[in-house]
């Protein structure tokens, strides 16, 4: 069952001398249950697709349907409700909220979306999986930046969305932790029927991906999975 | 609310630094006003207690009672709604005391406001050498029964009472006789009185030689009390502005730090209002805290204040200065918050 699909997308910046074509003619489509990983070399587009199938940013052409809606139909407070209720980021800047311990991180989650989301076992589970159970009542402060990201994992995965979005999730993790990572992300797509999209540079997480991309100058191709 | 008070738990320091600002203007907000009102008070108390609502005055008197004199035929006839009332200033002498500035007001025992003159120990006057004097002598030591003398008068009157509220810019009155009011004015014949004062707001004479004023105007012409007062709401008015700026400003940069945080909010869906109420709950609970804590010490002030000191502490008054002070740290915030609604979850994502 397709989560949500792409067509046709194109992205300019700038005009004039300062017009960049960024993507062209992106078609994908990212199903539930699915690991997809998008990679490629910086400034490739990547990211800008990720924030154009988050919602973030529209596309100067083409569209991208969300649960049989296009965005283009959607307004701006809807798009918030939708990447609350249905889409996590797991973002490479992860900025934890200083001021909130990492339980306090996702009560805030409460407060504006009370239900729905992952039970206390749950969350336990993931904040097991993730080694970071034993972290709730810390600062982000007082965590190190690996255990950070994982926190920011966790943060976005607490609202049970049906899609994740990652852009980088384990630029900071060491291997152990990576591996970590990428299995929690496939059991995800595997054990809760998520749709699970990664751009990462991160060829380590091959491995657990079910179908890989690259970006190259703006234009996105399938390749095919060779895992070692 | 949640994510303020959180905040203000964890940035103890900072946050008490800003709830400092607030206490040190609140209180000077505070004092400033309460010194306002009692020099107000202290220009307009006898007036105030008179409980008059239109004056009489000659034409050419420049609407100061002092300069007024009225004849019997430009007073006109008297209803029991109306009074005579005769002013002149004087300067008591007293054996062991400083001379000391007053006005005499001479009043005719019949009329409402000899009769409204609320005593506090003593009694009426009853005789032309008694008068009932402002209660504020007692702290420089004058008591029932002491005699002194007026201007160059070498009649000795006697304090036969003591009232509150009867102070005539910044100045003890001293209630007497109209008859002595004559005397000490040196009136043989002609005028009978000062002005007359009416309790009936629609009293409008139309005696040549006269005009007729309402208490408040007179109260604005008052030496001094005008500009006084134009001098302390300016400086009010201005340490309320101070007070939003400094609210915008803090605010402003904890809400510079926080955007990377906030844009990565956003960008998982939490809603721009959140945050901002977020920001709003911050900037009320700074404030109410300052406020708390600046009329707790403006208690205290009021405590041990020394009688002598013109303050006034009236609580509806603080408490609409404090609202107003409250009003402006939300009118400060909403700086902040332009720029919290302007965030750009976009700015947060990768670099491509």
């Amino acid at each position: 069952m397709s989560a949500f699909s792409v067509e046709n997308v194109n992205q300019i910046f700038g005009s004039g001398t300062a017009r960049v074509h960024v993507l062209h003619d992106i078609n994908f489509e990212a199903e539930s249950g699915t690991l997809s990983l998008i990679m490629g070399p910086s400034g490739s587009g990547k990211t800008t697709f990720l924030t154009i199938v988050g919602g973030l940013l529209t596309p100067t052409s083409g569209t991208v349907t969300v649960n049989g809606i296009d965005y283009n139909q959607r307004s701006k407070k809807q798009r918030d409700a939708l990447r609350l209720d249905a889409i996590g980021f797991v973002l490479q800047a992860y900025h934890l909220l200083p001021y909130l311990t990492v339980a306090d991180q996702f009560t805030l989650v409460d407060k504006v979306k009370p239900k729905n989301n992952l039970s206390k076992e749950e969350l336990n589970a993931v904040l097991e999986k993730l080694g970071i159970k034993n972290l709730l009542h810390k600062y982000p402060s007082e965590l190190s930046s690996g255990q950070q990201q994982r926190v920011a994992i966790a943060r976005a995965l607490y609202p049970d969305p049906a899609i994740i979005l990652a852009d980088e999730p384990t630029a900071a993790l060491d291997g152990p932790r990576v591996k970590v990572v990428g299995s929690l992300l496939k059991s995800l797509a595997i054990d809760h029927h998520k749709a699970v999209v990664v751009v990462t540079h991160d060829s380590r997480l091959i491995e657990f991906t079910d179908h890989l991309y690259e970006m190259r100058d703006g234009v996105l191709t399938k390749q095919p999975i060779t895992k070692e | 609310m949640f994510l303020a008070l959180k905040e203000i738990k964890k940035e103890k320091f900072r946050s008490s630094l800003i709830i400092a600002m607030i206490v040190l203007i609140s209180y000077l907000i505070f004092i400033l006003t309460s010194l306002a009102l009692g020099l107000a008070r202290e220009n307009t108390d006898a007036i105030n207690s008179w409980d008059v609502a239109k004056i009489t005055l000659s034409s050419n008197a420049n609407v100061d009672m002092r300069q007024s004199f009225l004849t019997k035929k430009q007073a006109g006839t008297l209803t029991k709604n109306e009074a005579y009332l005769g002013e002149t200033p004087v300067v008591a002498e007293a054996k062991g005391h400083k001379q000391q500035s007053a006005f005499f007001v001479g009043l005719k025992n019949s009329q409402f406001i000899a009769k409204n003159i609320k005593l506090e120990s003593g009694h009426r006057v009853r005789h032309s050498h008694e008068v009932v004097v402002d209660d504020s002598l007692k702290l420089k030591g004058y008591q029932l029964g002491d005699k002194f003398k007026l201007n160059d008068d070498q009649t000795k009157f006697t304090i036969v009472g003591f009232t509150k509220r009867a102070k005539l810019n910044v100045t003890p009155v001293l209630y007497g006789q109209l008859g002595t009011w004559r005397s000490l004015r040196g009136i043989k014949m002609g005028p009978v009185t000062s002005v007359v004062a009416s309790e009936n707001r629609q009293y409008q004479p139309h005696q040549s030689g006269t005009k007729t004023y309402t208490r408040q105007q007179i109260i604005n012409k008052l030496p001094g009390y005008q500009a006084q007062i134009l001098t302390f709401v300016l400086m009010i008015g201005f340490l309320m502005i101070i007070s939003m700026i400094i609210i915008a400003v803090f605010l402003y940069i904890l809400t510079m730090q926080k955007l990377p945080n906030y844009a990565v909010l956003r960008a998982q869906g939490i809603p721009s209002r959140v945050l901002v109420s977020a920001t709003i709950s911050q900037s009320i609970l700074l404030v109410a805290s300052g406020l708390i804590i600046g009329t707790l010490l403006t208690a205290v002030t009021g405590l041990v204040i020394p009688a002598q000191v013109p303050m006034a502490f009236d609580v509806p008054l603080l408490a609409a200065v404090g609202l107003g002070i409250l009003i402006m740290a939300l009118i400060g915030s909403l700086i902040p918050v332009k720029t919290v609604l302007s965030v750009d979850p976009v700015s947060v994502i990768g670099g491509e």
